[in-house]
């Protein structure tokens, strides 16, 4: 789902940057090879055993990983944490870096395991498509194996979900006319939430 | 011709095996299948077989200074670029000779106990100025002994039969504790001039170096449960009986006086007749829950942790708290506030103190509660429960159905174990490389008993 925006939509462009909201992408990986490049396309670096790994395995790994990575958000957000303010954005979820971060993950779970392959949808802020396949090699080393990344697919973007987007045979002027003046109405919405 | 004889060789001869190129290989990019071949012959590397354990850990973390945490070159450096350790910031890996079934912290000494029938079921280190971790003979002189262990030393139980008894439980006061053995009573040691080792006070006794470790067997059924308060014990039984002995200024042995108790006496008041599935104590405040989830307190009240019953603030008889916050689960009393985990898994605290809703609540007489987000729970992740809740002196523990450590309040000496110094208002959570299976807390130090990943 990537994102366009045309004419005054660039002015828009950044401001949805300003906002700092989270993508979906569903990440697939595959256990018991690790690449240099932590992509199955890579040089080969090691194989491993994989048959001891269990889907209630993985699940704890993933539970860890957004624990650690909600720490993360709370310490990047710059806000001081002995104050009310930051115990009030802390209770409602809001607390979000509003700067520039390294990638932090905001929520990760499987969604398919089927040992070696698994699939996971992952939440994230601020983060590359290098850093997600280095989460999936991460991953195998944690359960004592490898893994390599077999595919990443962004599923939202913000507000814009798949649901949004346009076919291959949608690409005419009526249907991103459409389309744009959908999600207007959401983008407004978003941008007035955050900024203010 | 020139170049022929150069050569030495008939054309149409291969050269010598001497003078063939040796590891060279053709030039060029490999072809895939050549590098699927590659692939399918590596070595395949095994590091976890298909049947591997998670391995048991101890993790400590705290003031380090008083031996408390095991770690001896924190306090003496054992190589020449180390540093002595004052405070351990972050959770600290202890090595240890068994799996530790169950600890507890003290004011300034930590016991660790297996569940094993070896000879050896207990450890101690820290503080044994008044032999609360028993006798730790000198090596350097025979006749004395140590006043402070700063690695886990076994502690020689009494028992008459060493290798069938278990201990099942250890807590750890000011300067006593007590141990809970599963055929043969509890054992305690440490100091006893109030009485808190359930035997008789003598005068000008010295608890410095002492060999005396007294057995306690009389009680209407089986002790499954021992908790310590600062100066005074308390013993649950399996029929659900409390007794309690000790120090009583502030009413916390809770037998309707105000003076010292020696024996361990049975608890009357609103408990009388009720079934009691956990009692808690660690200051001079105490609190008991009932099998029908509902709560009892005696003790100090200073601090409002009993004035929605009563304005008094030395309440000397068990009095039922009544809250209607649900079906109380389990229950932690700290020197100032108190914290209950209901069966829906909600947190509530009150007392004074750091109580864990932001810098603006200070004191409270009424439970507030906490608000589950703050442990994780979100609508990504919505099951997510607080499963226990354990209290320090003016620190609160909280662990999750996931394993997850969360802690908040003043970061005495580094005992949250954030990493920082400074003092933590509200849930935050501990990074312990595993799954925190539970958690003891003390004045200035941690312990935890962790599951590794895999």
């Amino acid at each position: 789902v990537p994102v366009l925006g045309i004419g005054h939509g660039n002015k828009l462009l950044t401001d949805l940057y300003n906002c700092h909201l989270t993508r979906v992408y569903t990440v697939g990986g595959l256990f018991g090879k690790a690449t240099d490049d932590f992509s199955d396309t890579g040089k080969l670096v090691e194989k491993t055993t994989f048959d001891h790994i269990t889907r209630e395995k993985l699940e704890r790994i993933l539970a860890v990983i957004q624990g650690t990575n909600h720490k993360a958000l709370l310490l990047y957000s710059n806000i001081d944490m002995k104050t009310q303010e930051a115990y009030e954005l802390a209770v409602k979820g809001l607390i979000r870096p509003m700067g520039k971060s390294p990638p932090i993950i905001t929520g990760i779970r499987c969604l398919q395991f089927a040992p070696p392959e698994f699939q996971l949808e992952v939440h994230c802020l601020h983060e590359t498509q290098q850093y997600l396949r280095k989460i999936v090699h991460e991953i195998g080393l944690e359960l004592k194996s490898s893994a390599v990344c077999t595919q990443v697919r962004r599923t939202r973007d913000g507000v814009f979900t798949l649901d949004d987007a346009l076919l291959r045979t949608q690409w005419n002027l009526q249907s991103i006319q459409k389309a744009i003046w959908d999600c207007q109405l959401k983008v407004k919405r978003e941008l007035e939430k955050t900024l203010g | 011709a020139l170049r022929g004889t150069l050569r030495g060789t008939r054309p149409g001869t291969r050269p010598p095996p001497a003078l063939r190129r040796g590891l060279a290989k053709a030039a060029g990019p490999r072809s895939v299948r050549q590098l699927r071949e590659a692939e399918e012959a590596a070595p395949v590397f095994q590091y976890a077989g298909k049947a591997a354990k998670r391995k048991d850990r101890v993790f400590v973390w705290g003031f380090s200074y008083s031996g408390a945490l095991g770690v001896p070159s924190f306090v003496r450096p054992d190589a020449g670029w180390k540093k002595p350790r004052r405070i351990q910031r972050t959770p600290y890996r202890l090595e240890t000779a068994e799996k530790i079934s169950s600890a507890a912290c003290g004011y300034g000494f930590t016991l660790l106990s297996s569940s094993t029938t070896d000879i050896i079921k207990v450890w101690g280190m820290g503080l044994n100025k008044d032999s609360q971790l028993g006798f730790q003979r000198s090596s350097r002189d025979r006749g004395k002994g140590y006043e402070y262990v700063l690695e886990p030393s076994p502690i020689p139980l009494p028992l008459e039969k060493p290798q069938q008894t278990r201990v099942l439980q250890v807590s750890c006061g000011r300067a006593h504790s007590l141990i809970l053995t599963d055929s043969e009573g509890v054992f305690t040691m440490g100091n006893n001039s109030y009485g808190q080792c359930g035997r008789k006070v003598v005068e000008d006794e010295t608890y410095s170096e002492s060999h005396l470790i007294h057995q306690l067997k009389e009680f209407d059924s089986r002790v499954v449960q021992v908790v310590c308060g600062q100066d005074h014990s308390l013993f649950r039984t399996k029929k659900g009986a409390v007794y309690a002995c000790g120090w009583g200024a502030d009413g916390q042995t809770g037998l309707g006086h105000y003076n010292i108790t020696s024996v361990p006496t049975k608890l009357r008041g609103d408990i009388a007749g009720v079934n009691i599935i956990q009692v808690s104590s660690y200051g001079d405040c105490c609190l008991a829950v009932s099998d029908e989830g509902d709560v009892f307190g005696w003790g100090n009240s200073e601090y409002l942790q009993l004035a929605s019953v009563t304005e008094t603030t030395q309440v000397n008889v068990p009095r039922h708290l009544p809250f209607k916050i649900g079906k109380i689960k389990e229950a932690a009393c700290g020197g100032t506030g108190n914290i209950v985990l209901t069966e829906e898994g909600n947190v509530f605290v009150w007392g004074y103190g750091i109580l864990g809703k932001g810098p603006n609540l200070i004191e409270t007489a009424v439970p507030e509660m906490i608000p589950p987000s703050l442990f994780g729970w979100s609508d990504f992740s919505p099951d997510i429960r607080v499963a226990h809740v354990r209290c320090g002196l003016s620190h609160f523990a909280a662990l999750t159905n996931r394993g997850e450590l969360f802690v908040w309040g003043k970061n005495l000496r580094g005992c949250l174990g954030t990493g920082r110094m400074e003092d933590q208002y509200f849930p935050w959570r501990v990074t312990v490389p595993g799954e925190v299976v539970d958690v003891a807390c003390g004045v200035d130090h941690m312990v935890s008993m962790v599951k590794s990943f895999i």
